[in-house]
């Protein structure tokens, strides 16, 4: 990473940790809403910035995991019991999907996932015995860390900050370990990859699988964090919501669903003049910058400092683009 | 029976409307590695299009026309020039992701520009029924049935018994092997993009009166689009017709004897059912692994 | 002795066109095998079949003795085969050292102790080896892709390598290299050969290279093997003669 970019990191570090002493109540659930929604982001650039792989269903993931944390917290279930046991439900989902989908080619997981999302949202609505329909699920608590009541807003902030800095943090570590030189092989030149011994099926599909968990984990914190959901909040909106924030923060870059989240997030207050029309806006937007600079604003970052430091560097593409072959 | 005749009927009209968004849909793929995602709102539009003529004062033939025109302007010239060239060099995912971007785009606009109410849509012949049999069939299915297979029967005159035809599959088949025989291999993706163009309007067209025109059609007929083309075999033609109409028979039939709670999602269950039993579809090939 | 590989029989059919058309060899343990032919002749082809890239439309593939015809190409590179590629194929973001360590790391132990042991999977040494085996020390931290062509073709060679396997096809290693570079390649995989002892196939355009490098050279046209021999034999053939000035 170049000075600038650790400069920057570092600032923005800081700025998290102090954002919630200067903000009003709805602005700490605004970047509280960032934290969380970041981290489903990190699992969707897991699987598309990394393994090449569209996911439409990253908001069900979202959906499942927060109905499983409503549901089990008033049985009695400790927070973080459910917590884990979200992501692990959501990993064996993406597993599940995942294995016949991505025996093809064609991109069939993206239909795949669009499928399951609407099959999700369906069951949500309609098995009101279990998840209470559209009249949705309210006062998920907060959980209790050792003595700690996160009931505050504040609070609850930072708590979500923490996991967030846990998972980013593990993540960082895989993608440091040899996992992560095989998706970027995966993502550069699949085939080359598969002759060199790599199972590029077996990579992809633990990428989409992590990615569908990171997912589970992040509707785990969005439950106790907006107390009330219901089955039209993880619809295909949601999906394609984060499916925008990985293409504009950069896919493929490890900070881009910081930057892209910071955005969706932020866009709809910004553009409150302009109320119903940002999502056109915003969709306008991704088709210009898919034409101009597809590796989003880091992209866009990284190619500044870099001709600011006047070095010379070889082209990236984050967005995976089809291996040069033969 | 008779119930069942009115099912298969309305099933088979419903299946050929989808066969014509499908053929469209796979055919963009085939000739130039374009996954549209937003083919369900290419149906979508063209609607709004002969309303707003309508509302100008055009009586319903010419509004048709004029939907039909602009669809093949706005769907076919302007997509395939302003997002699907200057995409296509940085490989299918940036423009399937553009695509996903433009299906949201074409949504909010037509509900933001028109109206987020379902619009009543002009049926092509007055509402009156035919007796088969038992059966009370409406005119209305019988005629999307007929422009519907004529469409279809058109498309395969055009595709197999004309020079141009002839070259837009060769263009599909093997782009290299076409430029090397002299075929103008950019027109013909072109003309690809035009004749998809036509395709979804008239699909709108015919699916319109019964599903009145609403900025959300484009979600349901999209993924019937792509449950077809993946049932038939993702890059066959005839797959994607053979997939549209057992599509539209087995929907139709399921909404009679399934729980309408769970209605939309039987079409969702058979694309899941296809891609774990047979993902190439029932008259595709198994690709191979390319170098 | 049984052969490291054997092709039994092998054609590919691509809708109306036979691009290999009942093709059988064999290849001893620690040959150099020579292929060769006009363009069109179904040296690529062939190559692809015997390595998983495509499935035949008829024969056999085995590797010592075992049927391995239309195995994926990683389950294949696992049991001790290995190949490059006619068109580049290094990782251009990732620097050499990174390249190398890529190519061996599937080979040394799990998935989980990938995620868990150390970021280089225990290769850094044998990288380190690699880089110097090639004479490419200087470039070691460089992304792979600012590397000029023809070093970029040793990489390739090089991450071939990496997982020490005993079979090894070379396609068109000698494409598109400048003369200097040439030698010091053939060089090299002529070191790797005596070194290791193993086994090389190489598809070459290029007459001088294989004349120099292969024990033992196969001719191939319109998808079937039309001679066989020592390459000054073949060289001389009147029938090889023929099927290039044909062309």
């Amino acid at each position: 990473m170049t000075r600038v970019g650790i400069i920057a990191v570092v600032v923005a570090a800081v700025a998290a940790i102090a954002a919630p002493f200067f903000l009003k109540p709805f602005g700490i659930f605004l970047i509280s809403t960032w934290v969380v929604l970041t981290i489903a982001a990190i699992g969707l650039n897991l699987t598309l910035g990394y393994a090449g792989q569209i996911s439409l269903a990253q908001g069900a993931f979202v959906g499942i995991g927060a109905y499983t944390v409503a549901l089990l917290t008033p049985l009695g279930v400790p927070f973080f019991a459910a917590f884990f046991a979200a992501g692990l439900l959501c990993f064996a989902i993406g597993w599940v999907l995942g294995y016949p989908a991505l025996r093809v080619q064609h991109h069939y997981l993206a239909f795949v996932t669009l499928a399951f999302t609407t099959l999700v949202f369906l069951v949500l609505r309609n098995e009101e015995w279990l998840t209470n329909g559209i009249y949705g699920i309210t006062g998920t608590q907060r959980p209790i860390l050792f003595g700690w009541k996160t009931n505050g807003a504040r609070d609850f902030y930072f708590l979500c900050l923490g996991v967030l800095g846990l998972l980013s943090l593990a993540t960082w570590w895989m993608l440091r370990s040899p996992w992560g030189r095989a998706f970027v092989a995966l993502r550069e030149n699949p085939i080359r990859a598969l002759s060199l011994g790599l199972d590029t099926r077996l990579y992809t599909l633990m990428a989409f699988a992590i990615g569908s968990s990171l997912g589970g984990l992040s509707g785990a914190l969005y439950a106790p964090l907006v107390q009330f959901i219901e089955p039209n909040s993880f619809a295909l909106g949601l999906s394609f919501n984060l499916l925008l924030m990985v293409i504009v923060g950069g896919s493929g870059n490890f900070f881009g669903p910081f930057v892209g989240a910071l955005v969706a997030v932020l866009l709809p207050e910004w553009l409150r003049v302009t109320q119903s029309y940002y999502l056109i806006i915003y969709a306008a937007a991704i088709m210009v910058m898919m034409a101009f600079c597809p590796s989003g604003l880091l992209g866009l970052a990284e190619r500044a400092s870099r001709a600011l430091d006047g070095r010379r560097a070889v082209t990236k593409t984050s967005v995976p683009t089809e291996g040069a072959g033969p | 029976m008779a119930s069942f005749i009115q099912l298969l009927v309305s099933g088979l009209a419903t299946g050929a409307i989808y066969a014509l968004i499908a053929v469209g849909f796979t055919l963009l793929w085939q000739t130039s590695q374009t996954i549209n995602f937003a083919q369900g709102e290419f149906v979508m539009l063209p609607a709004f299009f002969v309303l707003a003529a309508m509302n100008a004062g055009a009586p319903f033939w010419l509004a048709a026309l004029i939907g039909i025109a602009l669809s093949i302007v706005i769907l076919g010239i302007l997509f395939k020039v302003i997002i699907v060239d200057p995409m296509l060099k940085y490989g299918v995912l940036p423009l399937v992701i553009s695509t996903i971007a433009l299906s949201l785009f074409l949504k909010e606009s037509a509900k933001d520009f028109y109206s987020s109410q379902a619009q009543p849509f002009p049926a092509l012949v007055p509402p009156t029924d035919i007796h088969i049999f038992d059966a009370v069939v409406s005119t209305q299915s019988l005629l999307v049935l007929a422009i519907a297979i004529l469409t279809v029967i058109a498309l395969h005159i055009l595709l197999n018994k004309t020079r141009i035809g002839r070259q837009m599959q060769a263009t599909a088949q093997n782009p290299t092997l076409a430029r090397i025989l002299g075929i103008p291999v950019q027109r013909m993706v072109l003309y690809t993009f035009l004749l998809n163009a036509v395709l979804v309007a008239i699909a709108s067209i015919l699916v319109s009166p019964i599903y009145l025109a609403k900025f959300t059609n484009g979600e349901t007929l999209g993924m019937a689009a792509f449950i077809a083309a993946i049932i038939g075999g993702f890059n066959e033609v005839r797959g994607a017709i053979l997939g549209g109409v057992i599509l539209g028979v087995l929907d139709n039939l399921s909404a009679a004897y399934i729980s309408s709670q769970y209605r939309g999602a039987f079409p969702l269950i058979i694309l899941i059912a296809v891609i774990l039993f047979r993902p190439q579809g029932l008259l595709g090939r198994i690709e191979e692994r390319t170098v | 002795m049984t052969a490291v590989l054997e092709v039994s029989n092998l054609r590919k059919t691509f809708g109306g066109i036979t691009a290999v058309d009942g093709v059988s060899f064999d290849v001893r343990a620690g040959e150099i095998l020579g292929i060769i032919g006009p363009n069109g002749s179904g040296k690529s082809t062939l190559f692809n079949c015997v390595l998983g890239q495509l499935q035949p439309s008829a024969g056999d593939v085995r590797i010592d003795g075992k049927l391995t015809t239309g195995v994926r190409p990683c389950d294949l590179n696992r049991l001790g085969v290995s190949r490059t590629f006619q068109l580049l194929q290094v990782f251009p973001q990732l620097s050499v050292r990174d390249n190398l360590i890529l190519a061996g790391q599937e080979h040394q132990g799990s998935m989980a102790s990938r995620l868990f042991g150390r970021a280089d999977a225990g290769l850094g040494d044998t990288a380190t080896q690699m880089i110097e085996f090639f004479r490419l020390s200087h470039l070691a931290g460089e992304q792979a892709g600012s590397l000029s062509y023809g070093q970029q073709k040793l990489l390739d060679a090089a991450m071939a390598f990496m997982a020490g396997p005993r079979l090894v096809l070379l396609d068109e290693p000698a494409g598109g290299v400048n003369l200097t570079m040439l030698g010091h390649l053939r060089e090299r995989l002529q070191a790797y050969h005596a070194e290791r002892k193993a086994t090389f196939v190489v598809i070459e355009h290029q007459m001088e290279f294989v004349m120099a490098l292969c024990t033992r050279v196969l001719v191939l046209a319109e998808g079937r093997i039309i001679a066989e021999g020592a390459p000054q034999d073949i060289r001389r053939n009147p029938v090889v003669i023929k099927a290039y000035l044909g062309h």
